[in-house]
This record gives C-alpha cells, structure tokens and sequence, in this order.
C-alpha cells in the first residue's frame, strides 16, 4: 500500500510530505530536457545546476514559472518522475493532495489533476496555496477571526483572509521572487552594461537585496559579461541600487496585500489590527519586505516559522485528515 | 369512512416520518462542519506537525487518519 502524499508543486521549489512520515522531497521545480529527444536529462538540484550553463542540446527549465502551467506535457513529467521518486507504481496508487496557485484557470487544475491521476494517483484533490499555507504555520483557522496570510513565493503572490476553515478574501498575482531576479538581471545591464544569469541575479537579491533600508547593509561584487566588450567584468553594486531596481515588483506584491486588505468584512478586518498578518514563502524572506508591508498597511507583519515549508506541512495535515477535510479542496465548495 | 379516516392516519403518519427524515437529513452538515473544525484545531494540527518532525522515535506508527 502506497502512502498518500501533499505535494506543494511550486514554480521555484518543490516539497513532498508523505503521510506519518512528514517531507520526504525538497528540491528545485527544474526540469533538464534533450531538446532534440525530449528525453528527460535530469529533475530537482542536478537540473538546476544546469540553468544558464547547458550546451545548445540541452535545455533546464521551471515548467511552473510564471505561476501558470505553459507546458501542459513537461508539467506532467514532471509529475510523474516525482511520484515515481517516492514510490508511486502502477501497483501503489495513493491519494495525492496538491497545492496550486489560487489563480490557476479550470483548464490548468484539470491538467494537474489528470496528470497526478496518469501518473498513478487514485485521487487527485487540489488546494490553494494560502489556505495550505495558513494551516501549516499554525494560525487559528478554526476560529471565526479574522487571519491573514501572504505567500510570496517565486512566480506567485497570495494574500488570503480566512476564517472558520475557509477562505473570505483572496488576492493573488503572478509577480514573486523570480521577478525580482529578472528586475536585478534588467537593471545590471541597462546600468552597468553587463550581462548576468538569472542565478546570479538570485545570489544578489538573497546577499544584498532589500525592500527597505535595512541595519549592516553591504555591497557586493557581480561578475558577468560585458555586452561592449564581449569579456568577462565585474563590477560593485549597492544595496541602494538594488532597492531601487526592484521597487517596482516590490510595489506590486505590496498593492495586491492592500487589495486584499481592502476587500476583507469589517468584522475581521479590526482583527489584523491586534493579530497582524503572517508572511510565508521564501520570497518573504527578502530583507526589509515585512517592514515595507507595515508601514504601507499599518498593520504589524509576522514572520511564520518555517516560511518555506508552511505550504506542504499544511496540505500535509490535509492529507492526514483526508475525510474530514475533504471540504477544503478545489471544487469541493462554492 | 373508516377508510377514509386510516388513510388520513396513514398520510399523517407518513408526514410526520418524512418531515422527521428531513430533520435529520439535515444534520450530516453539522457534524461534518464540526469534523471539519475540529481537524482544523491546533490540537489536531499539532498532532500531525509533532508526528512527522525528524528527531522523533521511530515513525513507525501512524495510519491514524482521525477520519
Ligand atoms: N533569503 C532570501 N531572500 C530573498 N529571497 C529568497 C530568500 N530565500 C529564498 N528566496 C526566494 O524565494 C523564492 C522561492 O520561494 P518558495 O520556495 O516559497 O517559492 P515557490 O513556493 O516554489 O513558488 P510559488 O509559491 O510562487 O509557486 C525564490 O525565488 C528564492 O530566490
Ligand atoms: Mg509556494
């Protein structure tokens, strides 16, 4: 008998819980293909060391990215190699719980669900992100107050009100981490005349980024390629350039919180006041951003304990408790 | 007329067992909102966190579905 799994298909990293067991997979959503095959070179970390540094046969990609399903085949390969990983055959079929984007159309949750299916799942139910998220950092769900929870992921950003099991106010945009990358990427190269990869754009945002001035701020040296010269350079960006080259997909993830604030009942809005607002997801983790939040909102801002595993501990405990929260799951209300 | 008056009886009575089923019909939303709630708490949360984290005894026991 297979055990039933929770999985949190993010578009930066994927998380497997495996019920009574807890996480038994941790790894990046990447995915490296033969481009002339299409055969599956290699998944998770190994692939995702060969992001920017494949030769012109081999393509590493985030199937997720974006936080929309673009490639409806690769996703389901992806789905299938990871229940093949933790142990799902023909001969096992578990039930499978997975967290999706709260914005995912009709088309994509039907293309998740049939490809956990085709790859061996009995059941297939889906949960959004925040509501899983909400439960695995333990906030008081069960009770009519007012909770709120923002889930800043690499492709996504949710904001969720929920109340009594349920959600009450939803927001969510396909802007998170991953453009926050791309706006350093962008900004290097307009500014300094340097090209640099994605992942190194990355290592900047987690060493020096920040979304309001911080204490101990430093600088950091970036190596990449002249787009002049055609050479390898380097050069020293601060943390006030960096600031200011992410502002704008700061700004968004921000407003859409408002948003999100503004379309909560009164009753619970009065509630954020005194509990606050829980940060999860590893996009939260940028230095600064829970302050930005308060002051742009006026409500304090708390970080969850385990930011990056909240989403999968939380479908996790829906998998524990498959019947009883049934009601819980995409589809299942109106 | 004595007809009449059983077949009166009967449909009453037969109302009245509808009308009883339905009451009750209605009750599976309570007690399945209550299950529901009550594997929301953090108790029951808790339960399933402190199960899984990694430094426990062996992770042998579980099937304990609370459903
Ligand atoms: N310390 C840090 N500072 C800033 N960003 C960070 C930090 N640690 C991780 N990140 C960013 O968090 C993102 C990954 O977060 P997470 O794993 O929550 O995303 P995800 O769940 O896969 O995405 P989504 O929820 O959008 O599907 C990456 O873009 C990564 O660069
Ligand atoms: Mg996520």
């Amino acid at each position: 008998m297979a055990r039933d799994l929770a999985i949190d298909l993010g578009t930066a990293n994927t998380l497997v819980y495996m019920k009574g067991k807890g996480i038994v997979l941790n790894e990046p959503s990447v995915i490296a293909l033969n481009r002339q095959t299409g055969e599956v070179l290699a998944t998770g970390r190994e692939a995702w060391q060969m992001i920017g540094r494949t030769p012109g046969y081999i393509v590493a990609v985030r199937p997720l990215r974006g936080g929309a399903i673009t490639d409806f085949e690769i996703t389901e390969r992806m789905i299938r190699l990871l229940l093949q990983r933790v142990g799902v055959s023909r001969f096992t079929r578990p039930k499978v719980v997975i967290c999706v984007p709260s914005a995912i159309t009709e088309v994509e949750r039907r293309a998740v669900t049939d490809a956990a299916r085709r790859a061996g799942a009995a059941d297939a139910q889906l949960i959004e992100q925040p509501m899983a998220a909400a439960i695995g950092a333990d906030l008081p769900i069960d009770e009519p107050v007012g909770n709120m929870v923002i889930d800043i992921g690499g492709g996504t950003s949710e904001t969720a009100v929920i109340s009594l099991g349920g959600i009450v106010a939803l927001e969510a945009v396909r802007v998170g981490s991953f453009d926050i990358d791309a706006a350093i990427q962008a900004y290097v190269r307009r500014e300094h005349g340097i090209a640099i990869g994605e992942r190194t754009a990355e290592e900047v945002k987690v060493a020096i980024g920040s979304a309001s001035p911080t204490e101990d701020e430093s600088q950091a040296e970036v190596r990449g390629r002249d787009l002049m010269t055609g050479l390898p350079k380097t050069v020293v960006l601060t943390p006030e350039e960096v600031r200011f080259a992410i502002d704008d997909v700061v700004s968004s993830i921000t407003a859409s919180v408002v948003r999100c604030l503004a379309k909560a009942p009164p009753e619970l809005a009065q509630d954020f006041l005194s509990r606050g607002m829980y940060l999860v997801g590893g996009g939260g983790l940028l230095r600064g951003l829970a302050q930005r939040i308060e002051k742009e909102t006026n409500v304090p801002v708390r970080m969850s304990n385990m930011p990056l595993e909240a989403v999968v501990m939380g479908a996790g405990h829906c998998i524990e408790h498959y019947d009883a929260l049934k009601g819980m799951f995409m589809g299942a209300r109106r | 007329m004595t007809v009449l008056f059983i077949s009166l009886v009967v449909l009453a009575a037969v109302g009245f067992y509808w009308y009883g089923r339905r009451r009750h019909h209605q009750e599976p939303g309570v007690a399945s909102f209550q299950r529901h709630i009550d594997a929301l708490s953090s108790e029951r949360r808790r339960e399933s966190f402190e199960r899984v984290r990694p430094p426990m005894h062996d992770d042998d026991y579980d099937d304990e579905t609370g459903s």
